[in-house]
């Protein structure tokens, strides 16, 4: 039952060796009792919780708003905050890609974390400088997308989904110009058939064409030569899945682009 | 009443019954704090010593034992809920303003489940930050990371399909939202690409699973009830059960090797 | 299963084991187990969706033809039932109002001549003088709907009322819209 007695040290060779590299001192630190010292300060946490929940609930009230109308929408509709991200994701994509394929990529590509990001340092201990490349990737996902983009829909969202600013008045007739245009077309594309087989073409450049152009310019490298094909290839996707997403909302915002590939079954 | 000097509690921890229920006493000695761990039901969750950053805050940001007080404080708020709260379109609405404004601390009650789960998804995503910058992931925690994503996804799912009942209008637009993006997965939904390969139509396909017809009515809400406040929580309560029995597995709080 | 190490040493090839009266065993007692586990899934699967549903009527009566001015949108049916009623020139539209992007229910801007869904922000167009048959009614123009607004069955009923049926829908990028009983034609 008691774990301490049998701590595992794996992985040990490389780590061994920048724990001992390791300007900062890492030490086996010794154990202590777990009584009175965890179980303490977990108490006290618990208190100082519980105090902030109680204070929270008598002063803030949970919100209810007129009874369900099957037929009246609220101007403007909000999914609950945590689900914003998604909202707003779900201008820019089809709802198929935004709501149901995008959110399994998430999910999946956390779970993969473990097993694309081999390098053995920094395992149980604050450091940016030994996985400068994972953390990036992370905070870039979690702060830059999902959390900004809930503040986004949060607090910037206003009447018919429109931008609008904290303080101004959210005016519902509000005019903005969103006629959309489908990337073929911007780029001279005129025909159906010319412009389902350019929007395929910067599809497939981007991906799987990205992917492999990065393999060829990584192939030689250690980092190539120690993840793999395989590990190399998930993690190029899913990184161009994500990147794929700050592309789209740039070419919204920018030149209203609604579609890159138009097919007759779904659209990108 | 042999030992006047004795005070009335000594005489009860010295008692038949007291000794039947607490082993050992409480003197502070390395055997006994052991004991106090290892012996008690609830504490021997944690390991009988810990390394000395795991009392930390700056460390663990107690993130992860956080999260499981809330989960505790929104079953114990949602079941006291549940004694007045009947999930039907004719009822539900007037049984959340019933017991916010007739029911003696039912306002408090309701609050503090909302804000108990809206914190508790907060606290969730505290602590996939802790454990991402710790590197906590690492061999030998791979699996339990697994296991703290699919925890991650239920949490919201939890907080989403009780989001559904009190059947106002934020809860029904909210999940007219929410259930519409079923029905465009593809294959699955009768909106999503290539479903009519397979002839899913809106009356069988993955948003009627959910909403129960193609309509969000009556059926719905039962529907999203039995999800919030049975189905959800066993899977959460069971994969939490998993969460903490690897961490322990795994070699306890992850810290420099 | 078997230890296939112990079955090598024992001087049994295990290409062998698969099909002996143990392999044989073996796999197909777990193909009963997880058959069975199956079997209770997609039971479950299918007792998620009865069969019958309890849903409201479909079939309205929504008054006369003469009720409703030329190349105006009537607003009277979106409260309760969520359509219009769209009449041109050349005569009456039913359009659904549940936004195809995300099933909310858009506004009509009678100023600005288009349906704008709360929501996400996707527009529909309103009325086109110039074209009355089948009209752009519902076709989007902005915001991330993927298609047009559906369009319900609409008739003309034995007292002379329009009757419109939402059991039926008629999809625009389908080409229905110029089906019989997408447009009731009517120019008294």
């Amino acid at each position: 039952m008691d774990s301490t007695t049998t701590t595992p040290n794996p992985s040990s060779e490389v780590s061994e060796s920048t724990v001992k590299n390791d300007k900062k001192k890492i030490t086996l630190s010794h154990r202590i009792h777990t009584w009175p010292y965890l179980v303490r300060m977990e108490f006290l946490t618990a208190i100082i919780v519980m105090l902030g929940m109680t204070v929270w609930a008598i002063g803030m009230d949970a919100p209810t708003e007129q009874p369900a109308d099957p037929n009246r929408t609220p101007n403007p509709s909000k999914a609950p905050w945590y689900f914003l991200g998604l909202q707003e994701i779900l201008v820019y994509f089809d709802p198929w890609y935004a709501g149901v394929v995008l959110p399994t990529l998430i999910i999946v590509g956390l779970m993969a974390i473990p097993y694309i990001d081999i390098n053995p340092r920094g395992n149980g201990y604050y450091t940016f400088r030994e996985r400068k490349f994972a953390i990036s990737v992370f905070l870039f996902g979690f702060v830059v997308l999902w959390l900004s983009l809930i503040v986004l829909g949060t607090f910037f969202r206003g009447p018919g989904w429109n931008i609008f600013l904290p303080w101004e008045y959210w005016d519902p007739h509000k005019v903005v110009a969103l006629t959309s245009v489908d990337l073929p077309y911007m780029l001279g594309a005129r025909q159906e058939s010319t412009m389902f087989i350019v929007g395929m073409l910067l599809v497939f450049c981007y991906y799987p064409g990205g992917a492999l152009v990065g393999q060829l310019l990584l192939r030689d490298t250690n980092i190539y030569k120690q993840l793999g094909a395989v590990r190399y290839h998930i993690t190029a996707g899913l990184f161009l899945m994500m990147f794929a997403l700050v592309i789209k909302i740039f070419l919204r915002l920018a030149f209203n682009v609604k579609y890159i590939w138009v097919t007759p079954w779904f659209n990108v | 009443m042999a030992d006047s000097n004795k005070s009335f509690f000594t005489h009860v921890k010295e008692s038949y019954v007291w000794r039947s229920m607490f082993r050992h006493g409480y003197a502070d000695t390395p055997r006994n704090r052991i004991l106090q761990i290892s012996s008690n039901v609830f504490l021997h969750l944690h390991p009988t010593k810990v390394p000395r950053h795991a009392v930390r805050i700056r460390f663990t940001w107690c993130a992860g034992g956080v999260t499981f007080l809330f989960y505790l404080v929104t079953v114990v708020t949602g079941v006291i809920l549940m004694f007045y709260y009947r999930p039907t379109p004719e009822h539900a609405y007037a049984d959340i303003k019933y017991l916010q404004f007739d029911v003696p601390f039912g306002m408090i009650m309701r609050n503090m489940h909302r804000w108990a789960a809206h914190a508790m998804i907060i606290a969730v995503w505290v602590h996939m930050l802790r454990v991402f910058m710790t590197g906590s992931y690492k061999p030998p925690r791979e699996f339990n990371w697994i296991i703290g994503v699919v925890l991650l996804v239920v949490t919201m799912l939890m907080s989403f399909t009780g989001y559904l009942l009190p059947w106002d209008q934020l809860a029904i637009w909210a999940v007219t939202v929410g259930t519409n993006m079923a029905s465009a997965t593809p294959l699955l939904g009768h909106e999503g690409p290539f479903s009519d390969l397979i002839g899913v139509d809106a009356r069988y396909d993955m948003r009627s699973f959910l909403v129960a017809g193609k309509l969000i009515g009556g059926a719905t809400l039962l529907r999203f009830y039995v999800l919030h406040c049975i189905f959800i929580p066993i899977i959460a309560s069971i994969l939490m059960i998993v969460h903490f029995w690897r961490i322990r597995k795994d070699g306890g709080i992850s810290g420099p090797l | 299963m078997a230890n296939l190490h112990k079955l090598r040493e024992e001087g049994c090839d295990p290409r062998n084991y698969t099909w002996s009266r143990r392999g044989f065993l073996g796999l197909a007692g777990w193909g009963a187990v997880l058959g069975a586990l199956g079997l209770a899934g997609g039971s479950f699967g299918r007792f998620m969706y009865p069969r019958v549903l309890f849903e409201p009527q479909s079939l309205f009566k929504v008054g006369y033809p003469d009720q409703y001015e030329v190349n105006k949108i009537s607003e009277a049916w979106i409260e309760k039932e969520r359509f219009w009623i769209v009449r041109t020139v050349d005569g009456f539209v039913a359009l659904s109002g549940i936004c195809t992007h995300l099933g909310c229910t858009p506004r009509y801007l009678a100023s600005e001549n288009k349906f704008k869904c709360p929501c996400h922000g996707s527009g529909f167009y309103a009325i086109d003088t110039l074209d009355p048959y089948p009209g752009i009614a519902g076709v989007n123009f902005e915001g991330p709907a993927p298609r047009p607004l559906e369009r319900f069955k609409i008739g003309l009923a034995e007292d002379g009322q329009i009757i419109v049926d939402k059991g039926t829908i008629y999809r625009s990028e389908k080409g229905q819209w110029v089906a019989p009983d997408a447009f009731l034609k009517y120019t008294g």
